[in-house]
């Protein structure tokens, strides 16, 4: 079942005044939303820690939701937070690499598609978005980003850099 | 995923919140602009001009703008504790390219040679700034707690616009006692002091505001 804008707002407003028969329904909706956002955005190995850090994050800054506007766009802004704050420590640790598996599932709706990580990557310069997607999503070293987009090893490291920063000032964009 | 584990602990643990409201932030921080001003006025005096009650254009233009670039930017810094994608705040950016004009009416002036007391009322000048930079950490106390209680979303930027918003309003509390008229004094020492105050936001509130 997909969620929808109205329904996941008003057990928001309810969670927020403490129902948790509706906060538990809402965390069980906003954990399958998320798996959509997140997969072929970052490793499928890698989605279900993803989520699960943002719905630990919507717990402890849900009195940041105002009830009188949208759901989604509150939920987007902080699933991408999360994203970008992962991708960040990936790059900054040169932990794990990350495998390039694709979900078979690619169901957005309206909402969804409007404040997609996609959206995110498109207002990036094509080579930051590029050297960003074959590392850090893709899970390729940087000498194989290197052969495969043409860059040198620094020009990868440095849209990299750049990319992941400006990603982080786009988050709450269209 | 381990949802069930999970879902069920988040669950346990849910208790009523209320929701943010941005007047709150806001309240309480006209409410220390307005004490910081008055002992500014208390410890050093008000312009002479404004308690015969004829104060100077100058000083109202530039009052007015130190306000209004305190003012909105401040309201974006406070936005930003409730993140949406889609959701810009951009009177800020009106505001500061409006306060632009100072520094930028200054260097024109300058080139032509006619520096005012720029410099020669160098102390002042730092004195100036002095007082703008202490207005603005009290100024920033609120924004900074506000953001830390909220989601900001993008934490460097939440900086720069911290320091930007506690600069003006800062800067706004010594304007009152400051007797300088001239453009160039303007543009140099209140654009230093809001500049100072953008460079050190950007460099500690991301640290604080974490989350």
């Amino acid at each position: 079942m997909i969620a929808r804008e109205e329904t996941m707002r008003d057990l928001m407003r309810l969670s927020q005044a403490g129902d948790k028969q509706a906060y538990a329904v809402l965390l069980e909706q906003t954990g399958r939303w998320l798996a959509r956002f997140f997969s072929q955005k970052i490793a499928a190995d890698a989605v279900d820690d993803l989520v699960q850090e943002t719905l630990i994050s919507l717990h402890r800054k849900r009195a940041s939701y105002d009830p009188s506007r949208p759901f989604l766009p509150w939920l987007a802004a902080i699933a991408r937070y999360r994203w970008v704050d992962r991708l960040r420590q990936t790059y900054r640790h040169a932990a794990d690499e990350l495998q390039d598996q694709h979900s078979e599932e690619s169901h957005e709706d309206v909402v969804g598609a409007k404040i997609s990580i996609d959206n995110l990557l498109h207002q990036l310069p094509q080579a930051q978005a590029l050297a960003i997607r074959l590392v850090k999503i893709d899970g390729l070293s940087i000498a194989e980003a290197c052969i495969k987009c043409g860059q040198s090893e620094p020009l990868v490291k440095v849209n990299i850099h750049r990319g992941l920063k400006k990603l982080a000032m786009l988050i709450e964009s269209e | 995923m381990n949802k069930s584990f999970n879902i069920a602990a988040l669950v346990d643990d849910l208790e009523p919140v209320k929701p943010m409201r941005q007047n709150v932030p806001l309240v309480f921080l006209a409410v220390i602009t307005v004490a910081v001003t008055s002992l500014v006025i208390w410890t050093q005096g008000m312009r002479a001009d404004v308690l015969a009650g004829r104060p100077d254009e100058m000083f109202l233009i530039r009052a007015g703008v130190l306000l209004l670039l305190g003012g909105a930017t401040a309201y974006a810094v406070t936005s930003m504790a409730s993140p949406a994608v889609g959701r810009s705040q951009n009177g800020w950016q009106m505001a500061l390219a409006a306060a632009a004009v100072f520094p930028l009416a200054a260097i024109v002036v300058a080139s032509t040679g006619d520096i005012g007391p720029a410099m020669s009322a160098m102390e002042s000048g730092i004195r100036c700034m002095s007082y703008s930079l202490i207005a603005a950490v009290a100024t920033a106390a609120p924004m900074v707690v506000w953001l830390r209680k909220g989601a900001p979303s993008s934490p460097e930027r939440a900086g720069w616009l911290t320091g930007v918003a506690s600069g003006g309003l800062g800067a706004f509390a010594y304007n009152l006692h400051c007797p300088f008229n001239n453009v160039v004094y303007i543009g140099l020492w209140y654009s230093l002091s809001i500049i100072i105050c953008a460079v050190v936001g950007r460099m500690i509130v991301p640290r604080l505001i974490k989350w």
